[in-house]
């Protein structure tokens, strides 16, 4: 996961791009691999949820996001945790610049 | 007698209170898991929103008319409406869901993602608000080269 937050005045501007072949079950077929795509996105600053989003797997290969939210400051923490199908989690925290 | 009041009423904040963030923290894959399934785009909205009609024009949907990359379609989603949720469908791929969202109050709506799509279709996104109004928005992209590994 790459995983990028600035802040803009007193927006906070986030990019994130996440690690996935996003293969749903006919795709997965014809490149003989498993389904995998991400099913369930959340990002966090100090427990509060900024964004979510459920999304299944006819998003592009290897997904960019991009995304705004007012209610943060420079310093803060911003988590993304990111849930596939198989129901593996990966988090990862990065300070918002 | 106030006392009993007092305490009655601030239960009553507390239970208010705690409403909002559990209706924040919506999984779509977990609440409504037949959207997912469906293969048309009215039928994937049906499922999640009981209702296929909206005010049209609110939500601003910024797609290319001509993606020469059907495997890499950037989507732009922006909207001045209050909405708590919001949702990607299109009729080219064999299950019409692309992405549910669920809309943290206040926070500002302009969202970017790249889809893919087998073929040329309607791209539908339809959210609902906090008054409890549905607003729509449909455009049309044309796929000269099939994504999805085609």
């Amino acid at each position: 996961m790459k995983l990028k937050a600035k802040m803009k005045k007193d927006i906070a501007k986030v990019k994130v791009m996440f690690k996935s072949p996003m293969a749903g079950p006919e795709e997965a077929e014809k490149k003989k691999i498993k389904p995998e795509f991400i099913a369930h996105i959340i990002g966090k600053v100090g427990g509060k949820t900024v964004y979510e989003v459920s999304t299944s797997g006819f998003i592009s290969k290897n997904p960019l996001f991009k995304f705004q939210f007012k209610g943060a400051k420079k310093g803060d923490m911003l988590e993304m945790t990111v849930t596939d199908n198989n129901g593996k989690v990966t988090s990862e925290s990065k300070k918002i610049k | 007698m106030e006392r009993r009041n007092f305490l009655g009423f601030g239960a009553a904040a507390v239970a208010a209170s705690m409403v909002p963030a559990s209706l924040v923290a919506e999984n779509f894959r977990e609440t409504k898991p037949k959207m997912w399934q469906e293969a048309t785009s009215a039928g994937a909205i049906k499922d999640m929103y009981g209702t296929t009609d909206g005010i049209e024009g609110k939500i601003k949907l910024k797609a290319p008319k001509l993606a020469e990359n059907g495997g890499s379609i950037p989507i732009n989603i922006k909207t001045s409406v209050d909405l708590e949720s919001v949702a990607i469908f299109q009729d080219a791929n064999p299950r019409s869901a692309v992405a549910a969202f669920t809309i943290p109050e206040g926070a500002i709506i302009n969202y970017d993602l790249r889809m893919k799509m087998r073929k040329t279709s309607d791209v539908t996104v339809i959210g609902k608000g906090r008054d409890g109004k549905m607003y729509k928005t449909v455009q049309k992209v044309e796929v000269s080269i099939g994504g999805c590994g085609g």
